[in-house]
């Protein structure tokens, strides 16, 4: 593969650009640079290019001083972040330095920021699932939030799409919540899943118990490696097993010749002229400069991560947009989604002593939605719903902190002995969205740079909480129905953004005057700027959003690209 | 996020952050101390000497290297100089002198200067009013942790610090760096011992 070009002083004018290189901007660019169009990909991160820059992808804990462990300088430097419990010397690098990019928390919010060529697609959690129509309706079938413009029929050929070029795994089942995917072989479940799936699905008709659909390859796939179950998926994986930006859209993009990159960019506004009613680009700041450019580009793609596309939207004010661009509905900053997080049940099984398993699979199973899908399971106490993830495992030495004992014969079971298996399932609830859970520029607090910072101030409300009871209750009696022991439920009310799916912000809808995208993602107001990253998002369902953030990102990035042909743009 | 490596990850930290306990003024006897044959980059000699006792009575060796011979006492000083922070640390050696100072008022002597069957009678006391550590989902502890006390936290620690060590990752366990697959109900007796990663 060439290597990117990284000379965008060259050429200040391209056919499009895209804020972000992450999940969704990795798409847009593919998809634009293989229609032809000159893109120049804008990234505030440095360059991670695919294997060369995965240092610790093959560490083991004893070449580490701390054994993966990470010390007081970097839990400082990473203190927002260290909250989710995610930070270790492996990964530690492709966290964003939480003290050069302070945010005010005005009620508690976990934003985990990934400043890097690929963003957070090198750090997801590969979970990938379609929305269905109930989540498109259901806006409009409650009355929260507006109508999403789209159906999932509109989306259904992107999905399949984007599917079929990043390779999702998984088991077809057809049920109408949770639609298929394209799927390439499933994961195995291991011999307490299968019991555990067996006996819940007996006893509770209409739930399911699945394995997670992911991307990872469980073959090889447009020329990259199958999965070698290592589990060290957030260090980079050096075989392109699962979906990143890194490994798969931004060698796609760049293989066109049409791909320009430019890191250390923080775009600080887009640029809104007037007269012509449209965007004529962006004003970016070098962060290692700190000098300022201007780029200019026919249309522009905003995908610099949910909160990170509203602020700089925010950000750019003209005469036209005084409270940012494309906000005539007041809407822009509002409407902040999340899921709810560590609502759930533990135990322990007994049987299969004589069973373990081989490899570390990077993925569980998965209970999809059944409360509110039809007349026969409406709940009185919520609307909406959630799923579960989870799986079993055995603790290997890690259960003998808590084993009594010790000397000759503790120390030899450690070894010869896995432990018993433990089985826990956590729900991901779906999150109304609520005008008075929003984001607002802070201009008292500034950054490094001089820019102006975000405040977020949203809170889980009545719905929210009245799910994750439902959560617990439902745990706690499908673990004790399925023979698990030793039961321990637990809320550990997280606030929002332990999630890590902040969605909103910037939503789509059908009217001007309540919404700030249209139904191809553009700004009503601005046609060629298009927001497709999760600021996007009109409700926010209660499965992993990745997958839909790519489907539309192609969706748009098609339009945008038959629009220019026509001449519309 | 990769949600399912976190569990591993802070498996391994179990012990490093729930240390409590009020400030002692630390007291110790200073004679017939075995000498350190290693130098303590955090703890005193006498420090020093406790961790390494505990090392050898919980994990001794047998046909498989003990905890001494894997380095675990020295690893958990390196732990508590550049793990631990200055308010975790301060705890630590207040947990460590009340344990010791039981220890003392029990057999007149601190806890390495006892024989065998002396740290099996106090460890298996100590054992029995420790707290436990809450169960664990994808780095995050569930509900809230109650402290579990200056001996189930280094019992933790060294656990970590012996598993992962070079030797026992590599030759005691069973190691597979790149499994290929996944298989998920395999024979134990086929798989012979604990996985190592």
């Amino acid at each position: 593969m060439p290597n990117f070009n990284i000379d965008a002083k060259k050429d200040m004018t391209y056919d499009a650009i895209v804020i972000g290189s992450g999940m969704s901007g990795g798409w847009a660019a593919k998809e634009l640079c293989e229609a032809g169009l000159k893109t120049l990909v804008l990234e505030r991160g440095r360059m991670v290019e695919h294997v060369k820059d995965y240092p610790t992808m093959n560490n083991e804990s004893w070449n580490l001083e701390l054994r993966g462990a990470i010390g007081p300088e970097d839990q400082k430097k990473h203190f927002k972040a260290v909250r989710s419990g995610f930070v270790g010397e492996n990964n530690k690098h492709f966290f964003a330095n939480d003290e050069e990019n302070p945010y005010t928390e005005v009620k508690p919010f976990l934003w985990i920021r990934a400043h890097q060529m690929g963003g957070r697609s090198l750090l997801w959690g590969k979970q990938t699932y379609r929305w269905s129509e109930l989540d498109f309706e259901a806006n409009a079938k409650d009355g929260h939030g507006v109508d999403w413009p789209i159906r999932y029929k509109d989306l259904e050929p992107w999905y399949t799409h984007v599917e079929k070029y990043a390779g999702i795994s998984g088991e077809a089942l057809g049920l109408p919540q949770l639609p298929d995917s394209h799927f390439l072989p499933p994961m195995e479940m291991n011999c307490v899943e299968k019991e555990v799936k067996q006996r819940l699905e007996k006893e509770f008709p209409g739930r399911n118990l699945i394995i997670g659909r992911v991307a990872h390859l469980t073959v090889e796939h447009n020329g990259r490696g199958k999965c070698q179950f290592r589990n060290r998926c957030d260090r980079g994986c050096p075989f392109g097993a699962y979906f990143s930006s890194n490994a798969v859209t931004l060698p796609a993009a760049n293989a066109t010749g049409n791909l320009t990159m430019r890191p250390f960019s923080i775009v600080q506004s887009i640029v809104y002229d007037e007269k012509k009613g449209s965007a004529t680009g962006v004003k970016v700041i070098d962060s290692e400069s700190g000098e300022m450019f201007e780029y200019n580009a026919k249309i522009i793609f905003c995908n610099a991560s949910t909160l990170s596309t509203t602020q700089i939207m925010l950000n750019s004010t003209s005469s036209r947009f005084p409270n940012g661009l494309g906000n005539d509905s007041g809407e822009l900053g509002h409407n902040l989604m999340d899921h709810t997080y560590r609502v759930g049940a533990m135990g322990s099984y007994e049987g299969f002593e004589d069973m373990y398993y081989k490899g570390r699979r990077p993925n569980g199973i998965y209970i999809p939605r059944y409360w509110n899908i039809d007349e026969k399971t409406k709940s009185d106490k919520f609307v909406r719903g959630f799923g579960f993830q989870g799986g079993a495992s055995r603790p290997g030495w890690g259960a003998g902190a808590n084993m009594d004992g010790f000397g000759e014969e503790f120390k030899d079971s450690l070894i010869t002995n896995p432990g018993p298996w433990e089985f826990f399932i956590t729900g991901f609830a779906e999150c109304l969205p609520y005008h008075e859970n929003k984001v607002t520029l802070d201009t008292q607090n500034l950054d490094k740079w001089k820019q102006p910072t975000l405040a977020i101030d949203a809170e889980y409300k009545a719905n929210e909480l009245a799910l994750n009871k439902q959560i617990q209750e439902d745990a706690l009696e499908m673990l004790e129905k399925c023979g698990i022991k030793n039961i321990v439920g637990f809320d550990n009310k997280h606030e929002m953004g332990y999630g890590i799916h902040e969605m909103g912000t910037a939503r789509m809808g059908r009217d001007p005057k309540t919404s700030v995208l249209n139904a191809t993602n553009q700004v009503h107001t601005c046609k060629n700027v298009f927001v497709t990253d999760g600021a996007c998002m009109t409700s926010n369902s209660c499965v992993n959003p990745s997958l839909t953030y790519m489907a539309l990102t192609a969706r748009a990035a098609n339009h945008a690209i038959s629009e220019l042909k026509k001449g519309n743009l | 996020m990769n949600r399912r490596e976190a569990i591993k990850n802070t498996a391994l930290f179990g012990g490093a952050s729930i240390l409590t306990g009020s400030l002692f003024s630390i007291l110790q006897s200073c004679k017939s101390e075995p000498r350190l044959s290693w130098q303590p980059s955090f703890l005193k000699a006498d420090q020093a000497q406790l961790i390494s006792a505990l090392v050898d009575t919980v994990l001794p060796k047998t046909a498989t290297p003990g905890g001494l011979d894997m380095k675990v006492d020295i690893f958990m000083d390196t732990v508590f100089a550049k793990l631990y922070n200055a308010e975790g640390q301060k705890a630590l050696l207040a947990d460590m002198a009340q344990f010791d100072d039981r220890c003392k008022s029990k057999f007149s002597k601190p806890f390495a200067e006892l024989d065998k069957a002396q740290r099996t009678e106090f460890l298996k006391t100590e054992e029995a009013s420790s707290p436990k550590y809450n169960g664990k989902v994808w780095g995050t502890a569930v509900g809230e942790q109650k402290p579990v006390g200056f001996y189930r936290s280094m019992k933790s620690l060294m656990l970590w610090g012996y598993f992962s060590s070079e030797e026992v990752g590599l030759k005691v366990l069973n190691y597979d760096p790149v499994p290929g697959d996944y298989l998920g109900c395999v024979p134990m007796k086929e798989v012979g011992r604990v996985w190592s990663l």
